[in-house]
This record gives structure tokens, sequence and C-alpha cells, in this order.
């Protein structure tokens, strides 16, 4: 099946189009066709009682005239509607827009002629009926990846086998734990099919599978209440429901609530934070990877924007933002620009040696894109976002050593969400469970606190890193301007001062 | 836009849900167009257009129910789409309770969709150079120095009055859109942050007497319209319709090295009503009120929350009246209807019906008629927000499914503003915007950052950043000292500046 079929498009059409949006002086134009479904299913009160699936499906095009950007979409990928999409898309090119950067560059991997029919490849290209063409990968480097399979294709699985699934994660959370009063079990699953094409003849296409499942529950000691929520999101197809993910969820969702109940809020202020592993890259996330998108700092706002090159935190420290983490909610095999997935290091060495760039960031800057221009949908522009990002290991022990070398403070380890100001750097992420340290041990169990604090100091301030560094899988949505699936991670470390909420 | 061959498309969704097996069924319709110029540093930077349509369809087959949309609606699409989602519906597990809203609660008086005056006929005669006049003259840069950074010193000039406008239905999509916010959420907890709109102006009192440069100014305006019907298979048809015109803009500065930003924005469904220049002036205002900021010493202070933020602190008590969060016990207010949970001071009203004013609505999402009621009337709980389903599950009576245009009332007098109340706390920390944090739905805790200022003598003294605000709902409200008189009409909730005794600070 040509990719084109799927949208009821002709390769002279998307030739066309392209002309089309470049008509008006524009340099640069690209088209996004997108087919997404999206499933649903609820348990509540004990019973699978709704379902839903959700459809959307478009071309967004985008007209380029240096860094300024026209855009427009259509609901039909008829012809007559994506043409006037890329008209209207075009218009940019009539306002004022001095030329500032440099052309969009050619990508390292799709360029070439359009991809013909083949039976030949990877058995995994085969199944989708098309395969990039001979010509086109032998200028792709890296070569067309796969960092997600969906082994049990959603479409075909059957959506009555998923609620007894439901229903026995309900089960094995009230076998653990008899103060459950309430759960709510949510299996989500989107499968998006996107076919991409711009005005340099490239031509790319991905196919990208998304399942989610998250739990909440809500326990009674007493009087009193307390809830837990946990979930497991993946780059993988019905394969995704699974014993392993099952029992993790259960674990994970009645882990820790002796404490929960017993947590109190800590005296506020200033003190040595431990973040344990996984999760806690939420802290790379906001401290540190909005900063370095390249779009705040082509503008000059990112309070990084005039450090690269420069040491910004100790030796062996190396951050990275990575589409290539298999089966990561954040993996790319493209970006939504047509970019093949690669990974990028922010931070080698403690030194800024990238940012992360799309097209226009990339042209700006003279370097090659980095894969991060991402999009939430068809209706919306790319721009640079993040996509698992995550610190490496580091030389400084365990968790529990960086948890022995702090008379006082704190060790966090769940969390809810985050928000960073780009200008000032100010970050802040609200900590869902976490313990008092004293004199080296884990005392006083704390939930429900804000933490604050500045990026470059934070960076600055790592003092210790661990050697357990681990990708989080849980349902992370980052909201810059657009939702976008992503993940985080980190091994332990241990930040000098932060400030954290209390009464 | 809609017209009768849209809603004969509706009826025939509904005819195709019937003859595929569904009892019953309700369909929505929404439409919407939009423009968009976005300006960098007083150059047009992004025009974009936007035109959407999709149809949602809620299911009750065979006393089971689905919920399911598209925007693939041909003919052969939709029946297609229609077809699967009854065999969907059908594997799911029988619920009783899952029912259509008896009709004569519904809204039946919706029936051009424009009887609230919502829709401005001005757009229509928008045009693509109006769009980037409106933007570009709305820009600082662009209309005081060019378009090359700005070198400058003191104050960003005098405050502008807030723009007396009203909001639309779009308006939370779109003060998302807005936001400058950047940030992360699990799927967990729906941060309350997540909609930043920015806060109030930084006060004329602040010190604004440092040296800075502006990095850089972004500005979006753009118009819209949105219609949507409503129609089931108990003959509920009902109509919404509504224009909306709205600028935002965010300022970024340095000062000695260190970077501030401040954000303003304003919505109107009527494109005369629109202040856009006027948020430049205030981005700029707030950002420069910032120079300087630092913590102060950590401790209990009373905290006066700028009527751009206060919702932040009454949205939460919304949420936990919410029928499923009553249901689920996932409320810090079970059991209150009826009860005295908060201070006298305290009265929140439900006014959807307002002609003229955006964010009013005739009916919710089942089709059921908004009425003007009491949410809390003097510290006592008089509804929860209970649809058909929860009303059954709870065996409650039903209301609606959620506050349309929520109102908090002036208390303890009519007339006070922000720098009334400030005078009448006398010190403390007057909090412009908020940073991030979250709060537990169960148990009410939350925990915010915050930037602001500290006022002594009821007058601003310095700025104030990187502190956090922590504490309970209850706790915070039962130590209410004032609500104030001057809620921004173009937000969706109407709640102005609020102010509580000892709330706890640290830094």
């Amino acid at each position: 099946m040509n990719p084109c079929d799927r949208f009821g498009v002709s390769e002279e059409q998307l030739r066309a189009l392209v002309a089309e949006g470049l008509r008006a002086g524009g340099d640069w134009c690209d088209l996004y066709f997108e087919d997404t479904s999206y499933h649903d299913l609820l348990l509540r009160d004990g019973v699978v009682g709704s379902g839903g699936y959700h459809v959307d499906y478009g071309c967004g095009i985008r007209v380029l005239k240096g860094e300024k950007t026209g855009y427009a979409y259509a609901e039909s990928t008829d012809y007559q509607s994506l043409r006037s999409a890329a008209i209207a898309a075009g218009s940019i090119a009539a306002t004022v827009a001095p030329f500032r950067g440099g052309q969009p560059r050619q990508t390292s991997g799709c360029a070439g002629p359009f991809p013909q029919t083949t039976s030949a490849g990877p058995s995994l290209l085969r199944s989708r009926g098309w395969l990039r063409s001979a010509e086109a990968a032998a200028v792709s480097t890296p070569p067309v990846a796969a960092y997600y399979n969906e082994l049990l294709p959603w479409e075909d699985a059957e959506v009555a086998g998923f609620i007894p699934f439901l229903k026995r994660i309900e089960a094995g959370i009230r076998a653990r734990d008899s103060r459950v009063l309430k759960v709510v079990a949510i299996l989500s699953y989107s499968v998006s099919d996107i076919l991409m094409y711009n005005s340099l003849g490239e031509l790319t296409t991905d196919h990208r599978p998304l399942g989610s499942i998250s739990v909440q529950v809500i326990f009674q000691q007493g009087k009193r209440t307390e809830n837990n929520t946990v979930s497991r999101s993946l780059r993988m197809g019905a394969e995704f429901v699974s014993d392993a993910v099952l029992e993790d969820l259960v674990s994970r969702t009645v882990e820790g609530m002796d404490a929960r109940f017993e947590a109190r809020r800590p005296k506020g202020g200033q003190m040595p934070v431990v973040m344990g592993a996984g999760a806690s890259g939420i802290l790379l996330h906001e401290a540190m990877g909005h900063a370095f998108e390249a779009d705040f700092n082509r503008k000059g706002q990112s309070i990084f924007s005039d450090r690269m090159g420069q040491r910004i935190c100790r030796p062996g420290i190396n951050i990275l933002d990575d589409a290539t983490v298999p089966a990561s909610r954040g993996a790319c095999n493209y970006d939504d620009e047509g970019v093949p997935g690669q990974k990028t290091y922010m931070v080698t060495d403690g030194v800024l040696t990238s940012y992360l760039h799309d097209r226009i960031s990339a042209g700006f800057y003279g370097v090659a894109p980095t894969g991060n221009g991402r999009r939430e949908s068809f209706r919306y522009n790319p721009i640079p976002r993040m996509r698992t990002t995550y610190m490496e290991s580091g030389p400084d022990g365990t968790r529990e050593d960086l948890i022995a070398s702090v008379k006082r403070g704190i060790y966090v380890d769940q969390f809810a969400n985050g928000q960073v100001k780009i200008g000032e750097g100010d970050f802040t992420f609200f900590v869902k469970s976490g313990f008092l340290i004293e004199g080296g041990r884990l005392t006083m169990p704390v939930k429900d606190i804000n933490i604050i604090g500045n990026g470059p100091q934070a960076l600055a301030d790592i003092q210790a890193v661990a050697g357990d560094l681990r990708i989080d899988e849980g349902t992370w949505t980052c909201g810059k301007e657009q939702s976008v699936a992503v993940s985080c991670g980190i091994p332990s470390v241990l930040i000098g001062n932060l400030t954290v909420g209390g009464e | 836009m809609i017209t009768d061959k849209e809603l004969d498309f509706v009826r025939k969704a509904l005819d195709m849900a019937a003859r595929a097996g569904a009892q019953h069924a309700r369909a929505t319709l929404s439409l919407s167009e939009e423009d968009l110029v976005a300006t960098l540093d007083g150059e047009v930077d992004r025009v974009t257009h936007c035109a959407d349509r999709s149809l949602s369809l809620a299911l009750f087959v065979d006393g089971r129910f689905g919920s399911y949309s598209t925007n693939k609606l041909d003919a052969a699409s939709l029946e297609g789409f229609i077809a699967r989602a009854v065999a969907a519906t059908r594997m799911v597990a029988p619920d009783p309770l899952r029912v259509l809203p008896d009709p004569a609660r519904c809204c039946h008086d919706a029936l051009t969709g424009n009887e609230l005056g919502l829709v401005d006929p001005a757009r229509e005669k928008v045009s693509p150079a109006d769009r980037q006049n409106i933007a570009l003259s709305a820009s600082v840069l662009a209309s005081l120095h060019g378009s090359q950074p700005l070198q400058t010193s003191g104050c960003a000039g005098p405050l502008p009055l807030l723009a007396q406008t009203g909001p639309s239905l779009l308006r939370s999509r779109l003060e998302e859109k807005m936001s400058p916010c950047r940030g992360l959420q699990g799927l967990e907890n729906k941060p309350a942050c997540w909609l930043r709109s920015g806060g109030a102006a930084a006060d004329s009192a602040a010190p604004t007497e440092a040296k800075y440069q502006i990095i850089s100014e972004e500005g979006e305006y753009s118009d819209s319209i949105y219609e949507t019907v409503v129609m089931d298979t108990n003959g509920v048809c009902c109509r919404h319709s509504e224009t909306s015109f709205d600028y935002g803009v965010e300022i970024t500065i340095e000062s000695e090295g260190e970077k501030y930003s401040g954000y303003w924005w304003d919505a109107s469904s009527r494109l005369a009503e629109l202040d856009a220049p006027a948020c430049g002036r205030q981005a700029l205002a707030r950002a420069v009120g910032q120079i300087g900021s630092a913590p102060v010493a950590g401790g209990r202070y009373t905290a006066v929350i700028d009527a751009e933020m206060a919702s932040k602190v009454v949205s939460p008590i919304l949420r936990a009246l919410s029928g499923y969060a009553i249901q689920q016990n996932n409320s810090f207010l079970m059991d209150s209807l009826g009860r005295q949970v908060f201070p006298e001071g305290l009265s929140i009203l439900d006014v959807p019906r307002i002609p003229g004013q955006t964010c009013s609505k005739y009916f919710d999402s089942e089709g059921v008629a908004t009425v003007e009621a009491p949410v809390v009337e003097a510290g006592v709980v008089k509804q929860y927000f209970i649809n058909s389903y929860m009303a059954g599950k709870l065996q409650m009576a039903p209301t609606v499914e959620d506050a349309t245009r929520p109102k908090v009332l002036p208390w303890p007098c009519a007339g006070l503003d922000r720098d009334a109340i400030l005078r009448r706390c006398g010190s403390g920390i007057l909090v412009t915007d908020f940073n991030g944090g979250n709060s537990n739905p169960v148990t009410g805790d939350f925990s915010y950052g915050i930037e602001g200022y500290w006022f002594e003598d009821g007058k601003i003294v310095r700025p104030v950043s990187g502190m956090l605000m922590t504490g309970n709902f209850l706790t915070l409200w039962s130590r209410l000292l004032a609500a104030g008189d001057d809620a921004r009409p173009c937000q969706t909730k109407l709640v102005p500046t609020l102010a509580f005794a000892e709330v706890d600070f640290s830094g």
C-alpha cells in the first residue's frame, strides 16, 4: 500500500500542495497528515461500565518565511480543502518578514524520492505494506529505526478481553489492602498513522502506538481517607496489557500507604533534597529541559540563552534528551518534522553542549535539527519539545549513601506535576510523597508539598549522583502550549539546597 | 457555520445510532473557526487559520453506555463509525443508571444559539490585514521603539485600567493556548496551575528605578467563532454560538543579569471591547515590578491574593462539590451539603445566564438548562454538581454538571478593590502569581509556589519570589478576611481579590 493512499492523496498532489504553499514566496513548506484513533475503558465501582473511542483525522500545512510561520490545517484531505490550507499557510510570506536565519536544513536521513512499495526489508516495515526506498535509505543516517513495536496491533485486539484485566487490577489491589474504599482504573490506547512531506521532497511515515493505564484508589483508615494514583504508559501494542504491568500497578498502588496515613507536613524552608531515582526526572524536565529548548534561547528568553559551551554543573554530569529509549512514552522514530529520532546530549561532562532544536531554531543557529520538533496533533505547528529526558548514572554510590550524607533534609520519590518560569529559571514540582532525613536516616513521612528552586542554581548545586538511573514509565504529559507525551528519568541525586513548602 | 444543513446532519446521526441498535443517544456537533496572528518583538511571527468540527455521541445500548467522537463526518465514514461505536458499547457491563436527562430539566429556550447576544458580526469583516494591525499595534516594542530591543529605565508607565470586557465560552481553551506556562504533569493530578493566565499589575508603588532591557515581547491576537448544538433522542435540541477576541502578551526583561517576565491578557466576545494595547503595558509593568525580587523570611502572614489569580483557591472547592468526586469519596467536602463548612463571609453564586457576558451559557453538556443558584451561601454548602448519572449513583436529585459562571460575592462590604483590601490588612504578602503547586483532593491540603509583593501599612514595599504558600483549604477559608468586588469579567470564574489571615509561607 502506498503510504499516501491512507489519506487519499497522490504523490503529485503532495508536490502540488507544497508548490501552492510556497507560491507567495515562502522558503519552506511541510505537510503533516495524521489519522489517530483513541480508545478508553473505565472501571468504576467494580464494573467496566463505560468506554469510548475517538477519531481525529486531518492534515496540517506549515510554510516558513525565514523564521516566520504560517500554519493552517484541514480536517478533510480532499485536494481542495488541502489547497485552501496551503494558501492560508502561505500567506505568511506576504507579511513583513525580515530574513534573519538560515535555511531549514536537510535532515540526515529523509532526503530522496518517494518510497516505492516493496516487500523487502524488515518485517516490521513489511507489515505496514511499504518501505523507504533503497535510494532514500542510502542517505539515511541513522537508518529507519523502530524504537517502538506493536507486536499485537491494538486494532486487532478484542476490546472485551481488556475488561477482565481491569477487574483483576481492582481485585489485586483489594486483596492486598483492606483499607481500599474505591478503585477507578482506566485503560486507554491510541494509534496514530503519520505521513510527512516537505519541500525538500522528503517523505516520512510513522506508526505510533501508545498504551496507558492509570489507577486511582481511595483508602479509608478510621475516619481518615487518602488517595493514591499510579500509572504506566508505553509505546507498544496490546502486549502492553500484561501480567507484568498488572503486578506493577497493583504493587505500586498499595505501596507506602501506611506512611501516607502517617505523613505530615514538614517545617518548611531551605534544605538539602535527595531525589529518588526515576520520577525525580521531573527536576530535569522543569529545571533544565525547558530552558534548553532552542525556541526560548533563540528569542533570548531562557536563562541559559548565553551559556552554550559553559560549565553549568560539576564534571561528570551528563543530561540527555533521548528519542531512542525503546517503547518509552517519549520515544520517536521521527519527530513531527520528519527528522529521525536521536539522542541529544544537552549537558556533557557538566558543560552545556546542545539546545533542543526544531528546524526553525536549527536554521537560526546553523546546526542540524535534533529531532525535537514535536506537536500535539495536526492542529498545531511543531515547536521544540522534549522526549525522554534523563541524567546518566553517576559515581557517587547508592541512594542510601546519598541519604546517609544528609544531616537534615528531605527525600522525595513521587510527584504530581511541575512548572518553570523560563526567564527567571524558577521551577517547582509537587511532591506526593517522601520522607524527612534526620541524621542520615529516613524518618517522618511527608506528602503534598511543593518544592521550588532555580534551574541554574540547582544544576550547580548537584552534589552527588548515584549509579541507579531509572527511566520513569508514568503517564507524563508536557503542557508547553500543546500537550505532548514525554518521559523522564534520573538516578538518585543530592541537591544541596532547595526551598521546601511546609508549616 | 451551524445551519439547517448541520441540524439535519445531527438528526441523521441520531437516526444512524438508532438504526445501529442504540435505544437512546445524544449527539453534540461543535464547529469552530479561529484566525491568529502572533508577534515576536514587534514583527509578525506566525499566522494560523483553524477550522474545526467534531461530532460527539453518547450512546445508550441495551442498558450499556459509551461515548465517542469523530471529525470524519462524511456519510460513509460516519455510518461505519457509529456501527463500530454501538458494537463497542455492547462490550461493557450494563449500567441501568446511565440515562438521558429528564427532558423537563433540559434547555428548551436556546433555539438560535445567540439568545445571550454573544456573537459579534464584526468578526466576519476582520481581514488578515486587520488582524496584523491589531497584533502589531498592541506591541509595546513596535509602538514605542520600533522592533529593536529597548534599553530603558524606570517605571513602564501608568498602569492601564483593566478592560471591562467579557470572556467567551472558549475562554479556558484560549487561556491555555495563550498561557506562557511550561509544565509537566502526570496523569494523576491535573495541576490547577495548568492554565496560568498571568497576574495583577505590578503596583505603581513598587520599586521601578532599576535599569532594564526588554529581551523579548511575544504577543498573540486571535478571533474565533464557536458554535455547538446538542440533540438527543428525547427531542432535546439546544444551541450556543459565541465569538471571541483575545490578546495575550508576555514580555521578558533583563536587569543586572537577571531575567524577569510579565504576562497579561484580555478577551471579549466583542471586538470593540478588546483592549489589546493595554496588555503590553500591563505585562511590562508586571515584569518590571519583579526586578530585584527575593524571598522574605518564612512565617505566618496575611495573604492577599490578587483577583487575577484568586480562582486558584476557589476552583478546588468547586471540584470538591462535583458529584463524581463526592461519589468516589475523592473530596474534602464529603457530607457537606447543607452544612456550614465555610465562614459566613464566603458566598458563591452561579450566574450562568447573564446576556452579553461571555462564559454565560443556557445549558450544560447534557443539554440540562442552567439556572442561577447559590453554590455556597454564607458559608453553607447549597449545591453539589450532579449530572443524570451521578444522581442515580448518589440517589440524589440531579442539578447541573458544573458551575457555569461562579461568582464569589463581596464581603464584608461591597466595593472593595485590591488597594482597599491591602489597607484593611496592613501588612503581609500580596500574591500576584502562582508558580506550580497542587492540592490533595481528598484532604484539601495544598502547596503552591508564589510571587508577588511584601506590603506594609497597606502599601507595597518590595517584590517577592521563590516562596511557597502551604496549608489546607478548609483552614485557609476559615481565616477569610475579605472578598473584594473587583473580579475580572473576562475570566471564566468571577473571583475577586481575596484576603486570608495567618497563612504559612516558606522561603
